[in-house]
């Protein structure tokens, strides 16, 4: 510890020099994002030596490295506490505390799960980040388990982490989230008899396509859209799948393909004059800070003849039960004049018969009313 | 007896066992079964098409709208055209069937509507759709409706309720098939495959109207012949108890040459379209109260969904919802006119009819306070029941009031006033929602609009069955005094007075026991 203590002060009497030099290579210090991104990329590149050299690495030069990259990102009012570097056997990465910064565009979230009593069994919690963020994963154990305390392990993939808070019963880490290298899964793990872990899933919005295929017709137009709900996309990019492979559309074969964005989070590819060979399947991809997504889209091109069966055999149909109809009511009207007729005759017999009773019974039935 | 005499026995028997020419206002006994039942067939088909179709071609919006690139209220213009149409071509399609009967005008509309929905398969804009599948399927659609309900009332009388009610039943049946089979359709043929097999479908409705066997002019003619035949050889018999046997099979003679002597300009008019109807108090009662009724109709089934989902219910669920008021529907309209056949609740119809009215706004008064999707469910339960009360007893309702005969100009007068408030309804709810961002004050206006007008129905036709008792005891009074039915003017005034104030079949109901001949006396003073 106290050797750590003398590398500090060393450290911060680099800082002066180091801030120049990067102040000079980030741009204008008003861009936040080309400061980020300038800083995420030799933080990364910091972050891959570490994981590829696991043994041999020297924390040292690479946390100044780290340091200083976020004095630069952030503000005059961060107040930055260094760490411990580690001197346990294996590389563990050196996480830095600090306190949020307000003024700071990158958010700060914390997650926590609670991990189940239950043995051989995983919690998973799925993370979606569309743009660089702090964050805070947490395991919390019931108390219970408190006499496992120390066989508490945090990884990335296969690499342990050491993890930076610890209060009575949860385990944290914290996390810059710059670029695509550092999503994927975290996870916390406790051993003892019983393995119970819990698993972060870092992962870059997912964006909709359509499952359904979109059907349409040789000579019309085809529109298909890709949603993205909630996180607005920097780009979108369409793409074809050409036998194997996957070309690029490229707005520049305007009569053909006509991409259009109503809003940021909708884009819409408009396919022209639409050929057999235009069947098949479509990506939408929608890049985000933090990596790219995809959806799939298919489409059917069919000829007329397809819907036009169906239609012929239902007016078929139909103008047969017409015919069915009509022929069962001239053959039945048939039936019931040949029977009035009939009727008739035998009411006129019938009359005749009752001659001096009937008219009696009529006029006393009518004077009833 | 001399031949004479057995001439004028043959006429008397068949003026009084057959239907005279003048009963209630058919001038016939409707048969009540027989091939009515494949006429109730027949017309729940097409009022199944005519209600149903707007709803279930919601399916092809998003498509719509993508291909178009326009808005949701653009394409949402399409049904609101269609509905439109489908109710302002009520009078068109009354005039039609005055003029040529039902059958024709059916398969027309059969016709038009295949037309228009193939035609709208080969739109290139949407202002092309506006006019194939909003203005010619609509028109189409309303040449199917009308006559459909028409023909019930020339076919039933006494099962009329149970016969509305069955025809009625036809719009959800139609829904739980087309629903499902549109979006089958639109998944298989993508939507121009689809309106062209929709074209196909909808000329079933040229079946339905095949059914609708003409019935009135054909057996009544033959009939008029007899009584013509039996009237010369009683005018040869100029005797005071002949004439006053046979009065009433002559008044309507006399009027009827008399009505074509002095045919004015008026009269015309009313014989394709009765305006005289405006005159009609129990048509005035009808008019005004579903008028109110229809502007709190329509909204909660159209927001249903959109509130399941508001209060976080996912969309299968809330499609599910309104499964559960179809499939409640579908029973509750045969049930309910079974029940208003009964014999208890027929000559009180018109109470009934208001009861379920009001019955329906109460559901919608108390639906802000479901909480949950059980409680929606238990709402979607309630709504069905009485949506399918309303609904079954819409046209059964205006038949008794005004009669078979007038029904044809009623029911165009009625749909094309309804028309406005029908189509005002849903975008008045979607106000509300949107300046108060809470569906329950959409709930609750269209539950107070409903429990007013059924409660205004209750109050005037109260009103109402007190006027036509009234009535009622005057002409008994009147015809039971010898003086009166000794001039026949003052016969045929009484009659014609009679007949615009129109009034319900009570009398043939009430004394049903007494047998046919009393039936058609009663109709007679009606």
């Amino acid at each position: 510890m106290p050797a750590s203590c003398l590398g500090e002060s060393r450290r911060l009497l680099l800082l002066p020099l180091l801030l120049l030099r990067c102040g000079l290579s980030a741009g204008s210090p008003a861009d936040p994002a080309v400061t980020a991104k300038d800083a995420s990329h030799s933080q990364a590149s910091s972050l891959t030596k570490m994981q590829a050299g696991l043994l041999e690495s020297s924390p040292e030069p690479m946390t100044t490295a780290q340091t200083v990259n976020w004095q630069t990102q952030g503000s005059s009012s961060d107040h930055l506490t260094l760490g411990r570097s580690v001197s346990a056997p294996g590389s563990d990465l050196a996480t830095q505390e600090f306190k949020e910064a307000t003024k700071d565009n990158i958010t700060f979230v914390k997650y926590e799960a609670l991990l189940p009593g239950v043995s051989g069994t995983s919690v998973e919690k799925n993370i979606i980040l569309d743009s660089a963020t702090r964050i805070e994963l947490s395991c919390r154990l019931d108390k219970k388990y408190s006499h496992l305390q120390s066989q508490v392990t945090w990884k990335k993939g296969n690499e342990t982490i050491r993890y930076i808070n610890k209060t009575e019963n949860s385990w944290s880490i914290k996390l810059q989230i710059l670029d695509s290298s550092n999503m994927g899964s975290y996870s916390c793990a406790v051993k003892s008899e019983e393995e119970i872990s819990a698993e972060f899933h870092l992962q870059v919005p997912k964006i909709e396509g359509r499952e359904k295929p979109i059907v349409s017709y040789g000579g019309d137009t085809a529109v298909m859209m890709c949603k993205s709900s909630g996180y607005t996309p920097i780009a979108w990019t369409w793409y074809v799948t050409n036998g194997s492979e996957q070309m690029a559309i490229n707005a520049s074969l305007a009569e053909k393909y006509v991409i259009s964005s109503i809003s940021a989070n909708v884009t819409h590819l408009k396919i022209l004059k639409l050929t057999e060979e235009d069947d098949g399947e479509y990506w939408c991809e929608a890049a985000f800070e933090l990596g790219e997504s995809r959806a799939r889209l298919r489409l059917r091109v069919l000829s007329f003849m397809v819907p036009l069966k169906p239609f012929l055999a239902i007016v078929t149909e139909a103008v047969i039960l017409v015919t069915l109809i009509f022929l069962y009511e001239i053959y039945s009207k048939k039936k019931e004049n040949h029977a009035e007729d009939e009727k008739e005759f035998d009411q006129v017999e019938q009359l005749k018969s009752e001659d001096s009773n009937g008219l009696e019974n009529s006029s006393a039935r009518h004077r009833r009313i | 007896m001399t031949v004479r005499e057995r001439k004028v026995v043959f006429a008397l028997k068949l003026v009084l066992t057959m239907s005279p020419p003048v009963s209630s206002d058919l001038g016939y006994i409707p048969p009540d079964g027989g091939w009515g039942w494949a006429v109730v067939f027949g017309a729940s088909i097409s009022v199944g098409f005519a209600y149903t179709f707007p709803k279930a071609f919601t399916i092809y919006f998003k498509e719509l709208q993508a291909v178009y690139s326009i808005s949701y209220s653009q394409i949402a213009w399409i049904t609101s055209i269609m509905c439109a149409t489908t109710y302002g071509g009520g009078p068109i399609s009354s005039i039609l069937v005055n003029r040529y009967g039902s059958r024709p005008v059916v398969m027309f509309g059969g016709l038009l509507c295949g037309i228009g929905m193939v035609s709208a398969a080969f739109c290139t804009s949407i202002l092309q759709l506006y006019i194939c599948v909003g203005f010619i399927t609509g028109f189409g659609l309303a040449l199917n409706l009308q006559p459909s309900v028409i023909i019930i009332g020339k076919y039933f009388l006494k099962r009329r309720p149970i016969a509305n009610g069955l025809a009625m039943a036809g719009s959800p049946v139609m829904l739980c098939t087309l629903a499902p089979l549109n979006q089958f359709l639109f998944d298989n043929f993508g939507w121009r495959g689809s309106f062209l097999i929709l074209g196909a479908i909808l000329l079933h409705c040229c079946v339905a109207g095949a059914l609708f066997r003409p019935i009135g002019a054909d057996t009544a003619s033959v009939k008029m012949q007899k009584i013509e035949e039996g009237k010369e050889t009683l005018k040869e018999e100029v005797t005071k108890d002949a004439m006053e046997m046979s009065s009433p099979a002559n008044v309507p003679m006399e009027t009827k040459m008399e009505e074509e002597g002095e045919k004015d300009c008026c009269e015309k008019i009313n014989q394709y379209l009765d305006f005289s109807l405006f005159k009609h108090r129990g048509f005035l009662i009808y008019l005004i109260g579903n008028v109110l009724m229809f502007l709190g109709f329509f909204a909660p089934i159209v927001f249903l969904a959109p509130y399941a989902k508001h209060i976080g219910i996912d969309e299968y669920s809330a499609a599910f919802l309104l499964s559960i008021l179809a499939i409640v529907d579908m029973i509750a309209r045969p049930t309910t006119g079974i029940i208003a056949n009964s014999k208890w609740v027929r000559p009180r119809i018109q109470y009934f009819f208001s009861f379920s009215i009001a019955f329906n706004g109460a559901c919608h008064l108390l639906c802000p306070l479901a909480s949950g999707y059980t409680g929606l469910v238990v709402y979607s339960v309630f709504f069905g029941l009485a949506f399918g009360m309303v609904c079954a007893m819409l046209f059964e309702t205006l038949m008794d009031l005004v009669g078979a005969a007038r029904f044809t100009s009623a029911v165009g007068l009625v749909t094309i006033a309804e028309c406005c408030t029908i189509l005002l309804g849903p975008p008045i709810g979607g106000t509300l929602i949107d300046t108060f961002g809470d569906y329950k004050y959409m709930f609750i206006k269209c539950g107070a609009v409903m429990v007013l007008a059924g409660t205004f129905l209750f109050i005037m036709n109260y009103y109402n069955y007190r006027m036509l008792t009234k009535e009622e005891k005057e002409r008994k009074a009147k015809e039971e005094d010898p003086k009166s039915v000794r001039t026949e003017n003052e016969g045929r005034n009484n009659w014609n007075k009679e007949a615009t104030q129109g009034g319900p079949e009570l009398e043939p109901l009430r004394e049903e026991q007494e047998g046919l001949k009393k039936e058609v006396n009663g109709t007679n003073e009606v």
